[in-house]
């Protein structure tokens, strides 16, 4: 029997033992490096998990951006963050590319997601539905 | 908030956001009693008194983006519309236990959701806390952790192919505990 998950085609996955021969698998085919050393280096995608973003389907956001990363082969961190106070926006993410200031996007669905990772992450080019939260202002420099 | 994966969700980002280091998730059905005990115990901040009677108050929250908090009054509404009840016991430095005990042949309990796909998104996003997971029905148990996948070695969670593998593995668990609940029960 299989089961197909996010495109993947996998065999039944029953016990512990079955993950570890799964994840022994993939470790062969590709050289995983250990992302938790140099997070830095990484683009960092943060999903609003709070109440309004869980409403809103942040859920599949994030299980969208976890699953094209993978398979786009990008160095990414995915995790999840609380409300940032946008909630008619959600769902809202904020990317942080390497050694840049983060950039929150709100209304994002998986079509928007698509251009933020074909545009934005692999490009560097902004895409619309920017949320001006971490401009600098005169003000404060 | 349309189903109890949701909520379960919701309630551990409170938790997150309070500095926990571990989140106990377990879910507790008894047929006889027509019953579901879903319930969050987490080591962080934890609440004071004053606290802990606002806290059912929609108006009320710590954060300072917004002027509402909505996760805890949902989920004593969606308790309490099944007839069911709302716990909640916490001490400041201490932590929070939140109990939600729902009454499953009610017409308006929720459905479980997909406790799986939420349960992965909290493992992969959370690489710094302890997480435990369990599900009884009837004394029939399923449990994981993500101490239960480290001392297996099984760490690449944040790898889509491998957090794939973990949500098939709790979701295959889970289906063949939830075959023996009774047709009465609304949780599916």
């Amino acid at each position: 029997m299989s089961k197909i998950f996010g495109g993947i085609k996998m065999a039944k996955i029953k016990s512990l033992a079955d993950l570890k021969k799964k994840q022994d698998e993939v470790r062969s085919k590709l050289n995983l490096r250990d992302k938790a050393d140099n997070p830095e280096s990484l683009v960092q995608i943060k999903v609003a998990m709070a109440t309004c973003g869980i409403a809103s389907g942040a859920k599949e956001i994030m299980e969208f951006f976890v699953n094209e990363l993978g398979k786009r082969n990008i160095d990414a961190v995915v995790t999840q963050t609380g409300c940032m106070g946008y909630c008619y926006a959600e769902p809202t993410i904020e990317v942080q590319l390497p050694g840049q200031e983060p950039v929150v996007y709100g209304y994002v669905d998986s079509k928007k997601a698509d251009k933020i990772i074909e545009l934005y992450i692999k490009k560097g080019e902004l895409v619309d539905g920017i949320i001006p939260q971490n401009y600098e202002t005169i003000d404060n420099k | 908030m349309v189903d109890i994966a949701m909520h379960m969700m919701d309630i551990a980002q409170n938790s997150i956001r309070a500095n926990a280091k571990n989140i106990d998730i377990s879910f507790v059905e008894s047929q006889s009693d027509n019953e579901l005990a879903f319930c969050i115990c987490d080591d962080g901040d934890g609440m004071s008194s004053e606290m802990i009677e606002k806290i059912t108050d929609p108006f009320f929250t710590t954060r300072t983006t917004r002027k509402v908090g909505l996760g805890v009054p949902f989920l004593k509404m969606t308790t309490e519309q099944t007839g069911g009840e709302f716990q909640l016991e916490s001490e400041l430095g201490k932590g929070t236990k939140i109990k939600a005990k729902y009454m499953t042949n009610h017409i308006d309990c929720l459905p479980l959701g997909d406790i799986p796909g939420y349960l992965i998104l909290l493992f992969i996003a959370n690489p710094n806390l302890q997480i435990s997971f369990e599900y009884e029905i009837d004394s029939e148990k399923f449990t994981v952790s993500t101490a239960e996948l480290a001392a297996e070695g099984i760490t690449d969670l944040q790898n889509a192919e491998i957090s794939a593998a973990i949500r098939a593995y709790v979701k295959e668990n889970l289906g063949e505990l939830v075959r023996i609940r009774k047709a009465s029960s609304f949780l599916c």
